[in-house]
């Protein structure tokens, strides 16, 4: 098995209409064992912006502490939060510093831009960024979330039905991968027109084997 | 890689170990070897094993439809005849390559099954995931085989070599049942499965079964592998989940169980090792044999059985990961 398989991960993001959603299973196994059934993957920047990190978990957790450090400092020379395109050069250059001793994991990036533009991107582990319009997905588990969320996307969603179609194309993903499940976990964002942007978590129940 | 080559030439030397002697073919060029002296009765010694060893079982192979005497006896001894044939273009070093070759089919027994045997009988259990590296191909493969209306097997390993040696061993345990108008026991039967294994031991099989029964002398439960190994006991697991399984097995074992107690111990010891490892899940199916053969109790999805142990609460919080507070 590959050093990215040895933790077992999944992520997915998607866009929906001036909302987006990110989503990761909550499995920490060692190859085949499973260690721990609630472990996260995806991580808070600020308030419109989010991180989730696949791949071997203890990059995944170096990467997220480096990159908040990063943006504490930018927060304070600034004094304003980064704007998600930033933040994604931002994790690009950090990866590709380590082009011949990389970090061996692949980011999934999601948030609101300006005019509250849902921004996603995801990248290798060497900094290679991907954007996409509708939603990108890493991990394990990532050829059948490919097909899952193919089929299961339509542009422009509301909010709740965005927050389903993620729902489900995340479970039925990882119940095709032994190294990943044990529970979902989503992060729903939108940007309501007079309240500031409301964040949902919840955590779902899925197959436990 | 070179270290490797040399140790396989190394033990051609000794005549039980040597791979190449097995697969050497007749009519090409032998491949190099580090040369050495060996007496008269060693040389004569390796010669005999070599011819002992050409000799695989292949009655498993063989169609049982009626055919003309002659014409089957000539196709016996091409049956036997040692294989002939090139080697692969471009393969300098055939050992090596043989050595790859199987490791590619090697299938990591990525499965739970066991089998115990109390006071009423034989308890067997197994999950239904079949996996492929991270793949899952299928959540609902049958890992109990009913080899006759008395008798199961369990699956792990190669699922083809699996399903075709227990069909296998249900045709000649008929035949030994019309040849010998009555029942073979589990020993009998263990032993044919055993011995067939043996004979293609080397030559990549993957198979960890067990095999359950009842018979005159009672209930009988035998482990055989496709390394040649059987073994008679009470209890047993096999497969990528077995540790946790029997974590949970040798703890709330007792002889004298009720069939109940012992069905729900299975149960629970499979979906343990379903929870923890992740070859393993789907479905638990438990079969219990009896003085009047094999029943099966219960089939449970594993996702449902974890819900009805540990219902979901309100907040649960089972391990935090906490950073160290800063100074």
């Amino acid at each position: 098995m590959s050093i990215f398989e040895y933790n077992g991960s999944a992520l997915v993001a998607m866009v929906g209409k001036n909302c987006f959603a990110i989503a990761s299973d909550r499995r920490l196994g060692v190859q085949l064992q499973t260690v721990a059934t609630d472990f996260q993957r995806v991580f808070k920047i600020h308030d419109r912006l989010y991180i989730g990190l696949s791949g071997l978990a203890t990059d995944a957790q170096t990467m997220y502490q480096k990159l908040v450090f990063r943006h504490k400092l930018y927060q304070l020379r600034e004094e304003r939060d980064m704007k998600p395109q930033t933040f994604a050069s931002l994790v690009s250059a950090l990866l590709y510093e380590k082009r011949f001793g990389p970090f061996f994991c692949q980011p999934v990036i999601a948030g609101l831009g300006d005019n509250d533009e849902p921004f996603i991107c995801t990248m290798d582990c060497l900094g290679a960024k991907e954007l996409a319009k509708d939603f990108v997905v890493s991990g394990t588990a990532s050829e059948s979330l490919y097909g899952a969320c193919e089929s299961m996307y339509k542009p422009d969603m509301e909010p709740e039905e965005l927050f389903e179609t993620i729902s489900q194309a995340l479970l039925s993903s990882v119940d095709r991968d032994c190294l990943s499940g044990w529970g979902g976990y989503v992060l729903l964002v939108y940007a309501a027109l007079l309240t500031p942007t409301e964040v949902q978590e919840k955590i779902l129940k899925g197959r436990m084997d | 890689m070179l270290l490797l080559l040399f140790r396989l030439s190394f033990l051609s030397f000794f005549p039980s170990l040597s791979l190449s002697q097995h697969f050497a073919p007749t009519g090409t060029k032998p491949h190099q070897r580090i040369s050495v002296s060996l007496n008269f009765k060693q040389r004569k010694q390796r010669e005999e094993k070599r011819r002992m060893m050409m000799k695989l079982d292949t009655s498993g192979l063989e169609s049982f439809s009626a055919a003309v005497p002659s014409a089957m006896a000539a196709a016996e001894d091409q049956l036997f005849a040692p294989p002939s044939f090139d080697l692969p273009a471009g393969c300098a070093d055939f050992d090596k390559f043989q050595m790859e070759a199987k490791q590619t089919l090697k299938h990591a027994k990525g499965t739970t099954t066991l089998a115990f045997i109390f006071n009423q009988g034989v308890i067997v259990a197994a999950d239904s995931r079949a996996s492929m590296g991270g793949y899952i191909s299928s959540q609902s493969v049958k890992k109990i085989i009913e080899i006759n209306p008395y008798m199961l097997g369990t699956m792990a390993g190669g699922a083809a070599d699996c399903q075709f040696w227990h069909r296998n061993l249900g045709i000649k345990c008929r035949l030994h049942e019309l040849a010998n108008k009555r029942r073979i026991s589990v020993t009998g039967a263990s032993k044919l499965l055993a011995n067939i294994l043996y004979s293609y031991r080397g030559m990549g099989l993957s198979i960890g079964t067990m095999i359950a029964g009842w018979d005159e002398k009672g209930p009988g439960l035998y482990y055989v592998d496709s390394e040649g190994g059987r073994l008679k006991g009470n209890r047993f697991s096999v497969g990528s989940g077995s540790p946790y399984a029997y974590g949970v097995l040798d703890n709330g074992y007792r002889p004298d169980m009720t069939v109940d107690e012992a069905h729900e111990l299975a149960r629970r010891a499979i979906y343990h090792a379903t929870f923890r490892d992740g070859a393993s899940g789907g479905v638990v199916s438990v079969y219990h044999v009896g003085p009047n053969g094999w029943k099966k109790l219960s089939g449970d999805d594993v996702s449902e059985l974890h819900y009805k142990y540990y219902p979901v609460q309100p907040t649960p919080v089972e391990h935090e990961m906490v950073d160290a507070p800063p100074a």
